[in-house]
């Protein structure tokens, strides 16, 4: 062992990283502004889940708990009618409605309070403030103890049934093709680069938008049948639950994959290395993976992350098969009509923009 | 008349940042010749033929190739183009990387006189990564004239081979030649400098002299190529 040789590496690698300055950033920029998304994300929160309370108690006591969970700072809390809940549930204006029947005070004399809750039901995590909320008004308003606290849960999509695998399967479906094909297509585009090949290419009769098209379709062919290989095993082995039409799952999928074979391709313009190219993964996948909804609902982040959130593909591709396979939807929904045609647009500007960087980059 | 020529580059000027890579060369390539643009490493050689294929976008100046007004892509289907590096793909086959060259070109019929002309139709069916460097060169050579292509560009194409294999690439180059092709090919070797016709001394991105290997001599007073190279060298590195 000489300490000298082991010094001569030490130096010479902190050498090259001296002279590599996306590369310093990346290491020292990048996990402040993750931690920093995070925390915002987290703690900046200013909205809480959006509740309807419609009562219909002939008695006091559903006065008494709605305007406690109106006071509540876990829930917004508004009045409605019962007859509207379901239509704001699947609008998505709430997350839940309480109801407080007509009987529910009499029926808490007789030791059973018994209000309904309307839990939408595709989204994770938002139940759990309502029913903490609920709780709250109802331990607030005194009860007898000998009364007994028994919601009666009732879900718009989904059900008790759904668990953590359900909730992010549908996402994770679309973020498994949507990094995987990525990840390949900035690594094989950039070897095409560094390799020379693209240079013989550029000196043949092909034109630019011929080797992005070629490109896209062969990367696409692939992610297809991976895409197709994700989806079975979601399906068939993980049972993830599924109300959807298998092929529209298969088809945003698709998108996904397209969106992401067009993304490498372009951004594999702005790397010089694969090393660099790699780089290009955190910046790409990380703020997507934390704001795309895959975690929190878009409606629970900051206003500002919200306004991000909406820009990124995979906020949609998301949404969409979420909204496939947890609520059923099909392409007569308007919301999975934008949620496909937002994805499909990114890919044709994908496209362009790919087609316009390319002589650029090698000239 | 431009159209007599095979290239014909006017007073081309090129700069990367600070870099004067071009500085108003103007040549000219007759159709059917072997020209030998030389120079040391980055006399702007390489800037100079990929101005020609269209790949470098002049700032001022002209570049016509087979009569036509450059960059054009329709054109590259009459132009071969081998870069320094072996440009292939690695986890190819010989003939899988020619036969993708010769589709790009429409050209698939000539996969198979392309591998015997660089003496590679036995290592047809060998993956590139397999190959030793002279091989790779072969089957880059065979990529850029499987098309049978009216203007070769070739850039230093003998870099790094040993002496038979450099001297079976120049008995190639020959050939083509000799069937027509214009052959367009920079160089630092010197013996190389004496197969071509014509020759171009590039250095600081001018055009120091032209003519052939006699006519430099001549031009430089002195029996020898290199040291009459040396000797206008001197004099462009002065002006």
């Amino acid at each position: 062992m000489s300490g000298h040789r082991i010094g001569a590496i030490t130096r010479r690698l902190l050498q090259q990283f001296r002279r590599d300055r996306r590369t310093l950033a990346l290491l020292f920029v990048a996990p402040i502004v993750i931690l920093a998304l995070l925390g915002y994300m987290i703690r900046g929160s200013s909205s809480t889940p959006s509740v309807g309370i419609a009562n219909e108690d002939q008695g006091p006591l559903g006065a008494t708990l709605a305007s406690a969970l109106e006071r509540s700072s876990l829930i917004s809390a508004s009045t409605i009618q019962a007859t509207d809940g379901d239509s704001k549930l699947k609008d998505g204006s709430l997350v839940a409605y309480i109801v407080f029947p007509a009987d529910f005070s009499q029926r808490a004399q007789s030791g059973t309070i018994a209000p309904e809750v309307h839990l939408e039901g595709s989204q994770p995590g938002t139940s759990v403030p309502v029913l903490q909320a609920l709780q709250q008004a109802f331990a607030s308003s005194g009860p007898a103890a000998s009364v007994h606290f028994q919601p009666q849960i009732q879900y718009l999509y989904g059900g008790p049934g759904l668990d953590r695998l359900d909730y992010f399967g549908a996402a994770f479906i679309g973020l498994i093709v949507f990094f995987l094909v990525f990840v390949i297509t900035i690594v094989a585009f950039l070897n095409e680069r560094s390799q020379g090949t693209l240079e013989r290419l550029m000196a043949s009769p092909l034109r630019r938008g011929e080797i992005v098209i070629g490109y896209m379709i062969g990367f696409t062919v692939l992610a297809l049948v991976q895409s197709a290989e994700v989806l079975l095993f979601a399906l068939a082995v993980l049972k993830v639950y599924n109300q959807g039409n298998v092929i529209l799952i298969f088809g945003l999928e698709a998108l996904m994959a397209l969106a992401a074979v067009n993304l490498g391709i372009f951004l594999s313009m702005f790397a010089r290395t694969e090393f660099q190219a790699v780089q290009f993964i955190p910046l790409v996948v990380v703020p997507q993976f934390l704001l795309s909804g895959i975690l929190f609902p878009v409606s629970t982040e900051p206003k500002p992350l919200q306004v991000i959130s909406d820009v990124l593909p995979l906020t949609y591709a998301v949404n969409g098969l979420r909204d496939v396979m947890i609520k059923g939807a099909d392409l007569t929904w308007s919301s999975l009509q934008l949620d496909a045609g937002v994805v499909a647009a990114f890919c044709v500007l994908l496209i362009v923009a790919g087609v316009a960087t390319l002589r650029r980059r090698i000239a | 008349m431009a159209e007599s020529f095979a290239v014909d580059v006017q007073a081309v000027q090129k700069k990367f940042g600070s870099l004067r890579a071009l500085d108003g060369v103007t040549l000219r390539v007759r159709s059917g010749e072997i020209y030998g643009l030389l120079g040391p490493n980055g006399a702007g050689k390489t800037t100079l033929i990929r101005s020609i294929v269209g790949l470098v976008a002049p700032d001022a100046g002209t570049v016509t190739v087979l009569g036509r007004r450059m960059p054009n892509v329709e054109n590259l289907r009459n132009v071969g183009y081998m870069t320094q590096q072996a440009a292939l793909y690695p986890g190819l086959s010989v003939e899988e990387n020619v036969q993708f060259f010769a589709a790009v070109n429409g050209a698939e019929s000539g996969v198979t006189d392309a591998l015997k002309l660089v003496e590679l139709d036995q290592r047809r069916k060998s993956v590139v990564t397999t190959l030793s460097g002279g091989m790779r060169q072969r089957c880059s050579l065979a990529c850029a004239i499987v098309h049978k292509p009216k203007l070769l560009l070739l850039d230093e194409p003998t870099v790094g081979l040993d002496p038979q294999l450099r001297v079976r690439f120049w008995d190639n180059f020959r050939k083509m030649a000799d069937s027509g092709t214009t052959i367009v090919v920079s160089s630092h070797v010197m013996d190389e400098a004496e197969r071509c016709q014509r020759l171009g001394l590039v250095q600081y991105g001018k055009l120091l002299a032209e003519g052939s290997p006699d006519e430099i001599r001549s031009l430089a007073g002195t029996n020898n190529l290199e040291e009459a190279f040396l000797r206008l060298a001197g004099t462009g590195a002065e002006s």
